[in-house]
């Protein structure tokens, strides 16, 4: 059984996540995000939770940071799979660094016009680098394979 | 009942500020925002700063109409429980967000049954009262993405 983590921001980037349950069955899955009574909404599965940032708060990254690598060690997952944003990336980085872990980054379904900031940098940490937008994919990456819509 | 969010992230102080001045003009209607760490406090509706998942989605099930930030939690939120929503794009110039990305997601959903979109300058009411009349065709939306995405995302996992 794969041992999977699934790491998402808060707010959409949760809800996106939560919509991809189906896809978790039957595997050994691990959720964080950044809400402690989001645990309510994965019952029966491992939840963490680590702090936010964003670039009105940069401050919060080096914590984020080093909390986000704290839950991988723990997980040591063979699969990570990020809906955005920003402080997933150390996720995927770290993962891939400490246990060769496959990463697959999903880029917001919020981002119509381009990519996220953080969803362009998740080409150099993703295995698998998707958008939801099919005028946004490219031969060169990232791949469309579909919406959470 | 009438639920305000501005999710769960940054303050968005214009939109409650318009609805907590539209409340003062509609005294007969139930009102509740969600305001997060905005600075503005209402004085005509109910508030919360915070409100955790599972309460949130049964104020939203409660709720006739909901008006949100142009987020993908508000509008997935909605459309799962087959609410009408007003969607209220953040603007980056004016720090309400850190990009446009709300303008696009209003762009994109614009068109959707049972969403309005209430622009900077918008007249509020005239929204409002565009809302009052939709009836959010959702009935069958799943809380859950496509088979489809599903299945090829599992098969990222499995490979």
């Amino acid at each position: 059984m794969k041992r999977v983590l699934a790491i998402s921001s808060g707010g959409g980037h949760w809800t996106e996540m939560r919509r991809l349950m189906p896809v978790f069955e039957g595997l050994d899955v691990t959720f964080a995000s950044v809400r402690p009574d989001d645990a309510a909404d994965v019952p029966g599965h491992r939840y963490y939770a680590f702090s936010d940032f964003s670039r009105f708060n940069k401050r919060g990254a080096l914590r984020s940071a080093m909390q986000i690598i704290g839950i991988v060690r723990k997980v040591k997952p063979e699969v990570v799979i990020s809906t955005g944003s920003a402080p997933t990336l150390f996720a995927l980085a770290s993962a891939r660094l400490l246990f060769g872990a496959r990463t697959i980054w999903i880029d917001s379904i919020a981002n119509v016009d381009r990519l996220s900031t953080s969803g362009r940098l998740a080409r150099f940490v993703a295995d698998d680098w998707l958008t939801q937008w099919e005028h946004l994919a490219s031969p060169k990456g990232p791949r469309w394979l579909g919406a959470v819509l | 009942m009438i639920f305000i969010t501005v999710g769960s992230m940054l303050p968005f102080n214009r939109l409650i500020e318009t609805m907590d001045a539209w409340a003062a003009r509609h005294p007969q209607q139930a009102v509740f925002a969600q305001i997060g760490d905005g600075s503005y406090e209402p004085r005509h509706m109910d508030y919360a700063r915070m409100v955790p998942g599972p309460e949130f989605r049964a104020r939203i099930a409660a709720a006739a109409l909901i008006v949100a930030h142009a987020g993908i939690g508000s509008v997935f939120s909605a459309l799962e429980f087959g609410k009408p929503i007003v969607l209220v794009p953040r603007y980056a110039d004016a720090r309400e967000h850190t990009t446009d990305h709300q303008l696009h997601t209003a762009n994109w959903l614009r068109t959707r049954p049972g969403i309005v979109v209430a622009e900077r300058g918008d007249d509020m009411d005239a929204k409002m009262e565009q809302a009052r009349h939709l009836q959010a065709d959702e009935s069958g939306f799943s809380s859950a993405a496509p088979a489809p995405f599903i299945a090829a995302v599992r098969q990222l996992i499995l490979t």
